[in-house]
């Protein structure tokens, strides 16, 4: 049903790539972000003052509002479709190119071994008109990522099956056009009968882990800091008007609870539908309510996992896991639905999260290293933990400092109301730090600090004994080294 | 240092340049002396006593600095080991980085005016944490140099993705 599309003609023989265009519908897609970014805007203004807002809009003024809007439309409309022309793409055995931009041009080249990830976006009105974003996480932090938007939704899967089987090291079947494969047909010359998987970029096989049943997501965001604030604000304003207060001061109040209402609709639509699935290409997640999002994140670019806990979520025992990825640096909100490996798991559903990370934890038995981690107290589960004087820094939670060294990675916990494991391959490790304050300097403790690629976990364990931490950080550089040396290709599927 | 020391390690670490103290009282100096010249100066044209209190606390601030300044360079150190660096420094909050060769994405060598004039430069180490603070400053540019080249040599050997 997909037709690849079309080669650009005039193109074709420039730098010897072919380079294809985004989907023609892209340009009203894209315009209309300009729309609703200027309506947003309106809103937030209109917000701050309700009353004013009204008297604009009352009278002719709607009128003038919808021209504004109209012609907002039309300009965002016909600068996309300029953009759009000059925007191409192109992809060869081991890059992609994309060359984009108007008054400043611009020709990104992402290296295929470079890839730390590989998403499919389908904004509400793209997912409507059958379109998707293919986006390419690259680690060079903020900006980085290389866009195509907007390609077929066939398309965008083939062309990811196709990205992915380049970037595992898979070869292109000498004879075979890019087309036809990146189509799904299977090659007419049969090449080397058993290496490669038969049709050879067909979408690999997966399968689903872990779903998130929607009544536990409604329950975690009910359970949530947020709504605590939103109960306090009710309180509020409920005493406020039983002493008398005017109404118009519940106004004031009014902005805080559409952000937070705001912040409830960001969670529920990035964890809506969550589901965990493994394949040969890495992990594959797919989420969101309007916006569906699919990630895939091949072996071996996760950087570090944390599980936590909230306090609200004690006595429910649900967990969040998050991971670093390094292309996933970006901006606030996206990383706050990207690098989430589980919104809201149960104990055993954690664990197996970690596992489709770290499918071998390195010691006998994961489970109980693992409940140590999220529960344990003191040595327990061998965990090398702060010394009774650190109580004297940390009265509440010294206990919980811990650290556990296994043969694969480092598993740091702390906090004893929001708790928390921090797991980081020692493959993995970036740098290391030891720090200490003047009162751990009296208390002879010192904290530990593994430093990984930006994102929502920042491994440390606290108020480790001072020789006991220079003996961590020293033995961790050369494990990371050693890890590092028998760690498998870049290009996963090449073997080691 | 004693051996008990856990920031130790037992390692030959290198101290940076003295030059490094000089240039940085220079910095706070530019800053003190006119403020300090212009609370003397309010205080004799107003009269009024209890302003000499400001620039009596901006001489003790700057004598403090120039005490604590120069023992703060002499705690920075660096020491190379076959696989990595390490860098340490501060004396209250005592602080140690270990970075492995073959995690620097790049080295940075940079000296502004005031640092060219004391003959020092700074090194920077980049790895894909954005949360290593690998830097020495207080080189001589010469060893500056030095390092530069045999952290990219070392790097290149010992290079691993991400």
């Amino acid at each position: 049903m997909s037709q690849p599309a079309p080669v650009v003609p005039e193109l074709a023989g420039e730098d010897g790539y072919a380079w294809q265009r985004m989907h023609p519908v892209t340009p009203l897609l894209k315009g209309w972000k300009i729309v609703a970014a200027v309506l947003v805007v309106g809103f937030a203004q209109a917000g701050d003052d309700l009353r004013q807002a009204a008297e604009l809009l009352g009278g002719s003024g709607w009128l003038v509002a919808l021209g504004v809007l109209a012609a907002v439309a039309l300009v965002g409309v016909v600068w996309s479709l300029i953009a759009w022309r000059a925007t191409r793409f192109a992809v060869t055995d081991d890059a992609v190119h994309l060359r984009q931009g108007v008054v400043f041009r611009q020709q990104r080249q992402a290296r295929l071994d470079r890839i730390q990830a590989v998403d499919v976006v389908q904004p509400l009105l793209a997912r409507l008109v059958g379109l998707a974003e293919l986006r390419l996480e690259v680690a060079g932090g903020s900006g980085s990522r290389v866009s195509l938007a907007f390609l077929r939704e066939p398309e965008a899967l083939a062309l990811r099956a196709e990205l992915l089987a380049l970037a595992a090291g898979i070869r292109r079947p000498a004879a075979a056009p890019v087309a036809a494969t990146a189509a799904g047909a299977a090659p007419a010359v049969p090449l080397e009968p058993v290496a490669a998987p038969a049709p050879a970029f067909e979408t690999a096989p997966e399968r689903v882990v872990y779903e998130v049943p929607m009544p536990r997501l409604l329950m975690s965001i009910a359970l949530s800091g947020g709504t605590v604030s939103l109960v306090l604000v009710g309180v509020g304003i409920a005493v406020a008007s039983a002493l008398g207060a005017p109404i118009e001061a519940t106004f004031s109040v009014l902005p805080m609870v559409f952000g937070l209402v705001g912040l409830f609709w960001t969670r529920l639509n990035g964890a809506a539908t969550f589901r965990a699935a493994t394949s040969p290409d890495g992990i594959r997640l797919r989420h969101g309510l309007t916006e569906a999002r699919s990630q895939t994140l091949p072996p071996g670019r996760i950087q570090a996992v944390s599980i936590s806990r909230p306090l609200l979520w004690a006595r429910k025992d649900w967990w969040r896991v998050h991971v670093n990825v390094a292309g996933y640096a970006g901006e606030g909100s996206q990383r706050e639905t990207e690098t989430v490996l589980h919104p809201v798991a149960t104990r055993e559903e954690a664990m197996t999260a970690l596992w489709l990370v770290l499918p071998d934890l390195g010691v006998d038995d994961p489970v109980a290293a693992l409940t140590a981690g999220l529960d344990g107290v003191g040595d327990e589960g061998g965990y090398t933990a702060a010394p009774r004087r650190a109580r004297w820094v940390d009265p509440v939670g010294w206990r919980r400092h811990g650290v556990l060294v296994t043969e694969r990675a480092l598993l740091l916990r702390r906090g004893r109301f929001w708790r928390r494991l921090d797991v980081v391959p020692h493959e993995r490790t970036q740098s290391l730090g030891m720090a200490q304050g003047p009162i751990q300097r009296w208390l002879r403790v010192a904290s530990v600090v593994a430093h990984s690629t930006p994102g929502p976990v920042a491994p440390r364990v606290e108020h480790l004994d001072q020789a006991v931490a220079a003996r961590l950080l020293d033995e961790q550089a050369a494990r990371a080294r050693q890890a590092r040396r028998s760690a498998g290709p870049e290009q996963w599927m090449k073997g080691s | 240092m004693a051996s008990d020391d856990p920031f130790d390690l037992d390692l030959a670490w290198t101290p940076v340049s003295t030059r490094l103290a000089a240039a940085r009282l220079t910095v706070l100096a530019c800053w003190l002396v006119p403020l300090i010249a212009g609370g003397v100066l309010l205080a004799a044209l107003t009269g009024v006593v209890g302003l000499w209190a400001i620039p009596a606390v901006l001489v003790a601030l700057g004598g403090w600095v120039t005490w604590l300044v120069p023992r703060q360079v002499a705690a920075m150190r660096y020491a190379e080991r076959e696989d990595d660096l390490l860098i340490r420094r501060g004396i209250m909050f005592r602080s140690l980085v270990v970075v492995p060769y073959g995690r620097m994405q790049y080295v940075d060598v940079s000296a502004g005016p005031l640092d060219r004039r004391f003959g020092i430069a700074k090194v920077q180490l980049h790895t894909a944490a954005s949360s290593t603070d690998a830097t020495i400053s207080g080189l001589p540019p010469a060893e500056a140099a030095r390092l530069r080249d045999r952290l990219a040599s070392r790097g290149e050997a010992r290079l691993a993705g991400l």
